[in-house]
């Protein structure tokens, strides 16, 4: 009893130590920038750096703000992010859907090209993609950052498929029994049990969106459309020798710009962590 | 059950709550209000877009200065000042891309071999304007067809940033212009110390980033021309290796390694003590704002006799694109930023423009810091155009560092030697005209740059068959 209570003990010390190692590996970024945000210019490329500014300068949140339209490039990628999410969730869940319980001639096939397709870099698309937009008349709008969400992703089809997959089919037996649709059975049966993995996508598309810099640095043309990540690169570009790149007020604008992610974090953790588990176990 | 839905059989759809449809429909209403564009208005006035590649306060002040310039001329000025190659070329693939834009040298020479760009001439051609401009400035917008694409607006040279409180306390002599490669050497083992003495360097006499070695191989007249085809180490160029791989082996310079390693920048190792000289870019904003020590400044030292060839370098400037609509208004515009836009100013590329004075205005603690004598000296021994960090001509420029930096940088590291690195010249230069071949055969170039560069390929192609003769 006592030799398993030691190894039990040992087995969680490891553990916790692993973690805390990992934990402080992923955070000492994030506390350099923390506290970056709060020196002077100096301060930030100090040696040895001081993790605690003798003098705390909130001035550079000030003048993040007033350096920036920084309001304006908020609610600019909420415009983008929100309803990119909502389609993301939508579409991919509605493909997953079908991928997990209809069946069809191909549909394994169609399925195993669905996620082939996330090895195709980005970057090979970008120019036909930009002149099909460009022809359209949708550059320098916010519908190329919108559009490409609406026909789903193939990695959030393959979670949410992997995650519908564990959700019993007597379910949906049940509920066309009592004449459900097949749109019926998706929108009142699955989605309500698959609260976690939509979660999951949700944190994820709408992390992916709200950090997106290369999608509106290509289609977004004008000052006054910019993202908080095209304001962000505003602050680090410089003209070659005649500008001077701020780091602390960078620093204070890029926690300011984090915090969106931090808290819908917080609020979806629950669902966002059985989301992930369920949906690596079934994987 | 399970038979209908293997055989995919739809049963009539109970449909969804109205709720979710008046919500579906409110979103996609919200969406079409807010994502849509503004509608450019169509009226006579020409519009230049200027795809800026500046920071927040850069594009502020830009905004800030355009009505002024709308009104005297009647030309509205748009920004888009966010710029990226990626963003460039789908632009370009699209005949949308920006009226003037930002290219550093090998992408200028590409876009204009493929016709993309404006040959200044067309709308510069008779303008006072000209006159104005050092002629070294146009010289480097020049292409190999001879046609003029771009224009720097900035432009700088090379000098040794100095402690002065350091030199102060040892009583070491500020270095002047006369200054030798070998005094350097010399007060730089003076400067480097073990102040607590326990065998390890506290302060270093110098440090040189592997990437100005290239002025000193110019200072030691090596044959550097910015339209180098292909690769030549010459005698010069391996002196200076040599003697740049001496300083560390002298403990009076930090290896790269032992710089990476402290996680500190040039400017830093200055600021911090940790070199008490520094070679560096002349003028250099980033530093100045940075450095709050009493800081000197010299010209590069000469070797022994011979006389000092500094450069002036820019390595980009501003180019017109051939589809414009507006060449004439674009062209305006270009002056205008590079003469009058307070963001370039002062600028160095303009010969009537008091730059040393412009810059005391911005930076007054330079007077007297030694900045006026660097800078005019680079005026008066002016070596030329080393095209900075694009020290090979841009059409074998990428083939030739991607086979030879990181033979320099293992060569800087000390993992091989000097030797090793010159055993592998003639398979990089083969490797080089290969690639010289391929683009000759891409059929993407402009017939004057075909020609020019087929021209460029004999000649290196007869050069390497000599070299390989000689060594056989």
């Amino acid at each position: 009893m006592r030799t398993r209570r030691i190894s039990f003990l040992a087995r969680t010390t490891v553990q916790y130590l692993v973690l805390l190692i990992l934990g402080t590996a992923f955070m000492v970024p994030v506390i350099w920038m923390l506290s970056s945000s709060l020196h002077d210019v100096q301060g930030v490329f100090a040696l040895p750096f001081k993790w605690i500014p003798g003098i705390w300068h909130w001035e550079n949140y000030y003048r993040v703000v007033t350096l920036l339209p920084f309001g304006r490039y908020f609610v600019n990628t909420l415009i983008i992010t929100v309803p990119y999410m909502l389609f993301m969730v939508l579409s991919s869940s509605f493909a997953a859907y079908g991928f997990s319980r209809l069946r069809f001639p191909g549909r394994d096939k169609l399925f195993a090209l669905c996620v082939a397709t996330m090895m195709l870099p980005g970057q090979v698309t970008i120019i036909p993609l930009y002149i099909m937009y460009s022809k359209l008349g949708l550059v320098d709008t916010y519908w190329p950052l919108i559009i490409p969400a609406v026909f789903g992703s193939p990695f959030y089809i393959f979670l949410l498929r992997q995650f519908f997959l564990t959700i019993p089919r007597e379910l949906d037996e049940a509920a066309l029994i009592d004449g459900a649709s097949h749109l019926r059975i998706y929108w009142s049966v699955i989605l309500p049990q698959a609260r976690p993995a939509l979660a999951t996508v949700l944190i994820f598309s709408f992390i992916g969106s709200w950090n997106d810099f290369f999608g509106p640095l290509i289609y977004i043309n004008s000052p006054e459309k910019a993202t908080l990540t095209l304001g962000l690169n505003l602050m680090k570009t410089q003209i070659l020798g005649s500008g001077v790149v701020e780091w602390n007020t960078l620093m204070a604008a890029s926690v300011l710009v984090l915090i969106p992610n931090v808290v819908l974090f917080f609020l979806a953790q629950k669902q966002f962590m059985r989301g992930i588990n369920l949906g690596g176990i079934r994987g | 059950m399970a038979e209908r839905i293997r055989n995919w059989k739809i049963v009539k759809p109970n449909g969804i709550d109205s709720g979710v449809r008046i919500m579906l429909a409110s979103v996609l209403l919200v969406l079409l209000v807010s994502c849509g564009g503004k509608k450019g208005n169509d009226t006579e006035t020409p519009t230049v877009t200027f795809n800026c590649p500046a920071n927040a306060l850069q594009i502020k002040a830009l905004e800030k200065e355009i009505p002024a310039f709308t009104r005297k001329t009647g030309i509205v000025v748009k920004l888009n000042p966010f710029s990226g190659e990626e963003k460039l070329y789908a632009m370009l693939a699209a005949d949308q891309a920006p009226d003037i834009f930002y290219t550093n040298t090998v992408v200028r020479d590409k876009l204009a071999a493929e016709g993309y760009l404006l040959d200044l001439n067309t709308v510069g051609k008779g303008d006072p304007f000209l006159s104005r401009l050092r002629p070294a400035v146009i010289e480097r917008g020049k292409s190999i067809d001879g046609g003029w694409y771009s224009i720097s607006n900035w432009e700088f040279t090379c000098g040794v940033y100095y402690n002065r409180d350091v030199f102060d306390q040892l009583g070491i002599r500020y270095p002047d212009s006369l200054w030798t490669w070998n005094d350097m050497v010399e007060i730089a083992r003076r400067l480097t110390a073990d102040s607590d003495g326990d065998g390890r360097i506290d302060r270093y006499g110098v440090f040189i980033g592997s990437h100005f070695v290239e002025a000193f191989e110019l200072m030691n007249h090596a044959p550097i021309h910015p339209n180098t085809i292909l690769l030549d180490i010459a005698p010069e160029s391996r002196e200076v290796y040599r003697k740049y791989l001496e300083l560390v082996a002298n403990n009076i310079m930090p290896d790269l390694r032992r710089v990476q390693a402290m996680g500190m920048q040039a400017q830093q190792l200055l600021e911090s003590g940790r070199v008490a000289m520094l070679v560096e870019a002349v003028p250099n904003t980033n530093l100045l704002e940075y450095l709050t020590i009493d800081v000197g400044l010299a010209p590069l030292p000469r070797f022994d006799n011979k006389k000092p060839l500094y450069f002036r370098s820019g390595s980009g400037g501003l180019s017109i694109y051939a589809g414009t609509k507006h060449p004439r208004a674009a062209w305006q515009v270009l002056k205008w930023l590079i003469s009058d836009a307070d963001i370039y100013r002062p600028s160095p590329v303009l010969k009537d423009v008091d730059f040393v004075n412009g810059w005391f205005a911005k930076y007054p603690r330079l007077k007297g810091s030694g900045f006026e004598a660097v800078w005019k000296l680079s005026e008066r021994y002016n070596g030329g155009d080393p095209r900075y960090f694009v020290r090979f001509s841009s059409w074998t420029s990428h083939a030739i560092l991607e086979q030879f930096q990181p033979l320099l940088d293992q060569l800087w590291a000390g993992s091989i030697s000097l030797n090793d690195v010159l055993a592998e010249v003639p398979a990089i230069n083969k490797h080089v005209l290969d690639e010289l071949e391929s683009l000759l055969q891409s059929n993407n170039l402009e017939p004057a740059f075909a020609k020019a560069l087929r021209k460029e390929h004999e000649r290196a192609k007869k050069e390497v068959a000599d070299a390989s003769a000689a060594r056989r």
